[in-house]
């Protein structure tokens, strides 16, 4: 499919799609890709998704995507799409995903490799023991539906009030763990039923939790600034708002079937379906979609508690003699309302980030005040075999794409594709010959998460580099995972 | 008779069948082989009852799916039959399987939700076929 538009090489790192490509798109579609990640998108049919949200009413400047795009449902993997309410913008559940907030947060410590390696089995072993993982897998919280309701309303401070979350944690959260705006009044029973007893579990799919170490340093000052130095041991965790977060998109994909009519919009995929920013139902679904987001945080916030009870045992210290304090947690399935400068004139634009990072440069105000003067931290999980980065908010990012940067090594294989690779293989044992231990609750996860299903994340962080979106900070390497 | 298709970072199903009716109850089978991966292991213990109301046979695909998506989300039901019949009101069904117990059953896929990219009921004579996309 993607054969049929054209790819236009603007520079070394950006190709374009004319708007001339379809009689509707508003604005050209613009893919952050190099020379090595090219051939990728023409064997994909990502590049037809970034032409069709081109057509969103009111959408700015272009219809973006990330060096780690593929192929979604209505928006690519790795989409970045900024519409303007003023001008009849609209917002696209489809924009943000199922997995509102899905997110990534990087845990420091003060262990070295010499002091994880010898225990990395024991720990891995501890972590699947403990902490909920997989398929149909409920945690050990159950929150009521008004517990619920505070928890969205308040977020990462809900928790912090109950012991489970520090000032410190608090305030290392994109928005501070709580995004403003919240209705979570909206949220329905079912979605409130599915929530119930997973906030604080990982899931399936290509959600983990990883114990890695610092390989290299790629920027000594802003490594410095983010408490980060090579050989050191971290913590990554990625998962979203779970059964919440995607009962809330999919209860807003049925009651906004009839809003394309009603306010004359024309679409080229139905899971595009969306609403003016300031229609009722474009409120509401922001109002709900904000109430997920919040559960995500804290969802992110348990799972990291749980890793840090599941060290104490492991290393017989208490978590903060273990330096087990929070770098940084961001969201990259979300939609947003930010000011940006658009064509000369600043005025709220409303971003989506499908599969994409916020990633403000050096002193932008939303930037937690420690690491203001460098830039906010972006984290960047690759796949489970070779490396994952932490980089930091660039120079050309708000000009270029909204302030975003990628989220990830983006898939190269499908998962068919990837269980028909593994077939004969024992995936835990080659990852285990590399050094890594993997635990994984499916014979699926391993197969289908495979390092060969993803591109390199080296590439995909290399093209955000040059590109000036993000800069790289420090690469870490795998030593043990958890998965669904 | 359903199978799996290609997607990048999800899962497609394909149904064909003679009735529209054979092919939701195929579209079913399907969802739940996503999840469970072996149906086989799913004991015919319990019947439920579902109804959906329309007529446009794709937004009762859709309904349907999602209604026994949610089965399995909130009660944790897994279903391995289903008898499908359409209505003037809509689409009524039987399902027949049971609770999921960790300790016998294995499953393979966390659905997050039946997409509607690529969502499509085609009927033709004596043909009927139906596509989705799972986000997993």
């Amino acid at each position: 499919m993607s054969e049929c538009l054209p790819l236009e090489r603007l520079d070394d790192v950006t190709l374009r799609i004319p708007r001339s490509a379809r009689p509707g798109m508003r604005v050209d579609g613009l893919i952050f890709a190099d020379e090595r990640l090219e051939p990728l998108l023409r064997g994909d049919r990502a590049a037809e998704q970034v032409a069709n949200v081109a057509f969103l009413p009111g959408i700015q400047t272009a219809s973006l995507a990330m060096p780690d795009i593929h192929w979604g449902y209505g928006f690519c993997i790795g989409g970045v799409c900024g519409t303007d309410p003023a001008a009849g913008g609209v917002v696209s559940p489809g924009g943000v995903g199922y997995d509102i907030n899905c997110g990534v947060r990087l845990v420091r410590t003060n262990l070295t490799l010499a002091d994880a390696r010898p225990l990395i089995v024991p720990l891995v072993d501890q972590l699947i023991r403990d902490i909920p993982v997989g398929v149909g897998q409920g945690g050990s919280r159950v929150f009521s539906p008004a517990e619920l309701r505070a928890l969205m309303q308040e977020g990462v401070s809900w928790l912090a009030r109950r012991g489970l979350a520090t000032a410190d944690d608090v305030a290392c959260v994109e928005a501070e763990g709580c995004i403003p705006g919240a209705r979570p009044e909206l949220v329905s029973d079912r979605a409130l039923a599915r929530g119930a007893d997973q906030c604080g579990t990982v899931g399936a799919g290509n959600h983990f939790i990883e114990v890695q170490v610092v390989d290299r340093v790629a920027d000594e000052r802003v490594a410095s600034a983010f408490g980060l130095h090579a050989g050191q041991i971290c913590v990554l965790i990625h998962s979203g708002s779970r059964g919440l977060g995607y009962q809330v998109c999919d209860d807003a994909l049925r009651a906004l079937r009839e809003a394309p009519a009603k306010y004359g919009i024309e679409l080229p995929d139905r899971q595009l379906v969306c609403a003016p920013v300031e229609s009722p139902e474009g409120t509401a679904y922001l109002g709900a979609m904000r109430a997920a987001a919040n559960y995500a945080f804290c969802n992110r916030q348990l799972l990291m508690w749980q890793v840090r009870e599941v060290f104490e045992r492991v290393f017989g210290k208490p978590w903060h003699a273990l330096g087990m304090t929070l770098l940084y947690d961001v969201a990259h399935n979300i939609a947003k309302l930010e000011p940006h400068a658009v064509g000369g004139t600043t005025k709220e634009v409303c971003v989506h980030r499908k599969g994409a990072t916020r990633a403000f440069p050096a002193g932008h105000h939303d930037i937690p005040e420690r690491y203001r003067e460098v830039g906010q931290p972006v984290i960047i999980p690759g796949d489970m075999g070779r490396a994952s980065w932490v980089l930091v908010g660039g120079p050309r990012s708000l000009e270029r794409s909204f302030g975003t940067t990628c989220h990830g090594a983006g898939r190269c294989l499908s998962r068919t594709a990837a269980t028909k690779a593994a077939k004969g293989r024992d995936i835990r044992n080659e990852l285990e010959r590399a050094g890594v231990i993997a635990r994984s609750r499916s014979r699926e996860g391993l197969a289908e998460e495979q390092p060969a299903a993803y591109k390199d994340v080296d590439v995909v962080v290399d093209v955000v580099h040059r590109a000036g979106l993000s800069l790289k900070v420090a690469r870490l390497v795998p030593l043990g995972v958890i998965k669904g | 008779m359903f199978a799996v298709f290609e997607h990048t970072a999800d899962l497609g199903i394909r149904v064909e069948a003679p009735t529209l009716p054979e092919a939701l109850a195929d579209a079913a089978r399907g969802l739940f082989t996503v999840i469970a991966g072996d149906l086989g292991q799913v004991q015919p213990l319990v019947e439920e009852t579902f109804t959906v109301p329309g007529s446009d046979p794709t937004w009762l695909l859709y309904d349907f799916l999602g209604e026994l998506h949610a089965a399995f989300e909130v009660r944790r039901m897994l279903f391995r039959e289903f008898r499908v019949t359409i209505t003037d009101d809509g689409l009524a069904a039987t399902a027949t399987g049971e609770r999921y117990d960790p300790t016998r059953h294995v499953l393979a896929h966390e659905v997050k939700a039946i997409t509607q990219h690529a969502l499509a009921v085609d009927r033709g004579p004596n043909r009927c076929t139906a596509t989705y996309i799972v986000d997993i």
